[in-house]
């Protein structure tokens, strides 16, 4: 039953991977846009500030003002990535200390902590769910359920079937919705550094002139 | 009394929709279908939007707009959309879409793009919400007062529709105005001079309504003693078809620009101080015209700030002793990379300036881009959401509010009288010519 599963997750997560793929294919298929204007600044910075300074909470009013959701957010993607590694580590037997299994364990709780807030705010501010379609809301409980079941098993081994069988699900489902904004976020990142980079505003300085 | 618009979108046939779709498909690119599978809705793009903060309504919140082509994006180019649309928001583009497109996507986005700025993600979403445009643009709907605008400048070669004389006849008595100003016969504002440094560009709202901002650009030249000219017959710096989404006219008024420069075998395209025109000629036209220029474009305050800092103007700026601020044009600053120059310029011209809140990239828009002045049905949403700018402006206890857009200073001009701030506007090379100190040797 446990192989099963396993072959299940692995199966999934490569379906995840491979449609992943597919959709980035086919979104490569619009074509690429030739730039002929000369650029005035470093599109390289552009893109160095878009993954680095960029990404912290006072370059951005959106995040500054919301300091809740940033930081919600950000530890939602900790434990999710940490909710991740776990998974593999069960897949391919690692071996994991006492101790980084608590951190993790932290980790998941302090990760759905974040994206339970979230699907909160989706539901009770009127102003998100006018902007929100099912896909939000199911794509934020299904990785909800999947941190909680990876907080369980680091109490409970038994959950090991539940746990595995959230994580397919998810997989399966990633390409369906918003979670496929976990390939297409750096790709939008790079785009948009490249954008204000090349045309010298950002990053932003004062210039000798 | 009818609304011509309305009354366009009622007419629309099935083949005026399947045209705008697959006009809306031939301007998208890997960018933009990369920009729409990104967005969470997680809302945050929100207070970054002068027209949500002024009015609060779902249908001015970023995402929404965006919501509304990224749903047609879903619905016809996107497996999960074309199958079970309800599930991820794909949908249909009909009579009632478009409907709704020209009220959000025209009348509630001044395509600013200070929401791209505050992406999560990095959406540039105005570069979605023209997209959109360019579809609206292809089947003709277009608020009227943008789309005149536009067909204006294409049939009479500026968007005022000023005649070539009336032109030439400004010019020379501007020139004399110069003469007698700088007390000089010689002085003059050379038209069509074959071989200049510079072809200087203007906005037809100067010759038309402001010549001081011409005249001052004419003095500083003139003490620069620099080589550059006017052109008698395409000399419009701004581009409306940039705002409509209309390409093809963007692409031909932005041609005119190039194809005076090869007339008049300039070394260096100078856009005078205008956001829009600054980003559709310096940024976009290249990609319009699928070409690089063999010659250089640039802003008149990049001209003028090098002026300053090569010594060859000397400024006193005890001629300009009232406290100014500085209102940061959009697509000057945030979409044109033009931060400093502006401020550089107005260090060395003015005794007292005060930079308002938030400022450069950061700034908020006046509410008056988008191609918002010339819809006049959207003019009381226009002033209502000038209100973040005028309460910036009145913080700062400044008399005089500069800015480098026309555009820019007619939404001031009408904020100020709106909201009472009791403030006067001029460009930036107004300042620098009034502080000129004119060498006679």
């Amino acid at each position: 039953m446990l192989s099963l599963l396993r072959f299940g997750v692995i199966s999934s997560f490569l379906f995840a991977i491979i449609s992943l793929s597919i959709l980035a294919l086919k979104t490569f298929s619009f074509g690429k846009k030739t730039l002929y204007a000369k650029p005035r600044g470093d599109a390289k910075k552009g893109v160095l500030y878009a993954f680095g300074r960029g990404m912290l909470p006072w370059e951005k009013e959106s995040s500054s003002k919301h300091l809740i959701t940033y930081f919600a957010g950000m530890l939602y993607h900790a434990g999710i990535f940490a909710a991740l590694f776990y998974l593999i580590s069960l897949i391919f037997p690692l071996e994991l200390s006492k101790l980084f299994i608590s951190f993790l364990r932290f980790l998941f709780f302090l990760g759905f902590l974040g994206g339970f807030t979230l699907l909160f705010k989706r539901i009770f501010l009127p102003t998100m769910r006018k902007i929100s379609c099912p896909d939000d809301f199911a794509a934020n409980t299904l990785v909800d359920l999947f941190l909680i079941f990876a907080f369980v098993h680091t109490y409970l081994v038994r959950a090991t079937p539940l746990f595995f069988l959230v994580a397919i699900v998810m997989f399966l489902y990633i390409p369906v919705g918003k979670i496929r904004h976990c390939v297409f976020f750096f790709y939008a990142r790079i785009l948009f550094g490249l954008f204000y980079g090349r045309r010298g505003v950002l990053p932003p300085k004062t210039h000798k002139i | 009394m009818k609304d011509l618009l309305e009354e366009k979108i009622k007419q629309l046939k099935p083949e005026d929709l399947k045209k705008a779709l697959q006009v809306f498909r031939e301007k998208l690119n890997q960018e933009y279908a990369a920009y729409f599978n990104s967005c969470i809705h997680c809302g945050l793009c929100a207070d970054s939007c002068h027209y949500y903060l002024t009015h609060k309504d779902v249908q001015s919140l970023p995402a929404y707009k965006l919501n509304l082509a990224n749903g047609i994006f879903k619905k016809y180019f996107s497996f999960v959309g074309k199958n079970i649309p309800g599930w991820i928001g794909a949908k249909e583009f009909n009579q009632a879409m478009v409907r709704e497109w020209v009220d959000s996507l025209f009348g509630r986005c001044t395509l600013c793009g200070r929401c791209s700025l505050n992406c999560s993600l990095g959406i540039n979403i105005h570069l979605l919400i023209r997209t959109a445009r360019s579809a609206l643009a292809s089947i003709r709907i277009v608020p009227l007062g943008l789309q005149s605008t536009v067909d204006t400048a294409l049939e009479k070669g500026n968007n005022m529709g000023i005649a070539k004389e009336d032109w030439i006849e400004t010019v020379e008595w501007l020139e004399e105005e110069l003469q007698e100003e700088v007390s000089d016969k010689q002085a003059v504002l050379p038209m069509d001079k074959k071989g200049a440094r510079l072809f200087y560009t203007v906005n037809p709202r100067e010759p038309m309504f402001f010549p001081l901002s011409i005249l001052a650009v004419g003095k500083i030249f003139y003490a620069v003693g620099e080589s550059w000219t006017f052109s008698g017959d395409n000399y419009d710096v701004t581009n409306y078809g940039y705002y409509s989404g209309d390409d093809e006219a963007a692409a031909t008024m932005s041609d005119r620009l190039v194809q005076s420069m090869k007339k008049l075998d300039c070394k260096t395209l100078v856009l005078a101080e205008c956001g829009h025109g600054l980003n559709a000629n310096r940024w976009e036209a290249p990609e319009w015209l699928s070409k690089k220029y063999d010659f250089e474009v640039k802003s008149i305050l990049e001209i003028v700030a090098d002026y300053i800092r090569q010594g060859r103007i000397k400024l006193d700026p005890s001629l300009n002793p009232n406290p100014v601020t500085l209102h940061d044009p959009c697509n000057l600053v945030r979409l044109g990379g033009i931060v400093e120059e502006q401020r550089y310029i107005l260090k060395h011209a003015v005794a007292h300036f005060i930079e308002m809140y938030p400022n450069r990239q950061k700034n908020f828009c006046c509410g008056g881009g988008g191609g918002q002045l010339a819809m006049t049905r959207f003019s009381q949403r226009r002033l209502k959401a000038g209100q973040i700018k005028a309460d910036q402006i009145r913080k700062t206890g400044a008399k005089i509010v500069a800015t480098p857009c026309h555009n820019c200073i007619d939404q001031l001009m009408e904020l100020n009288k709106h909201y009472k701030l009791g403030v006067e506007v001029k460009t930036i090379c107004e300042f620098a010519a009034d502080a000129l100190i004119i060498d006679k040797s």
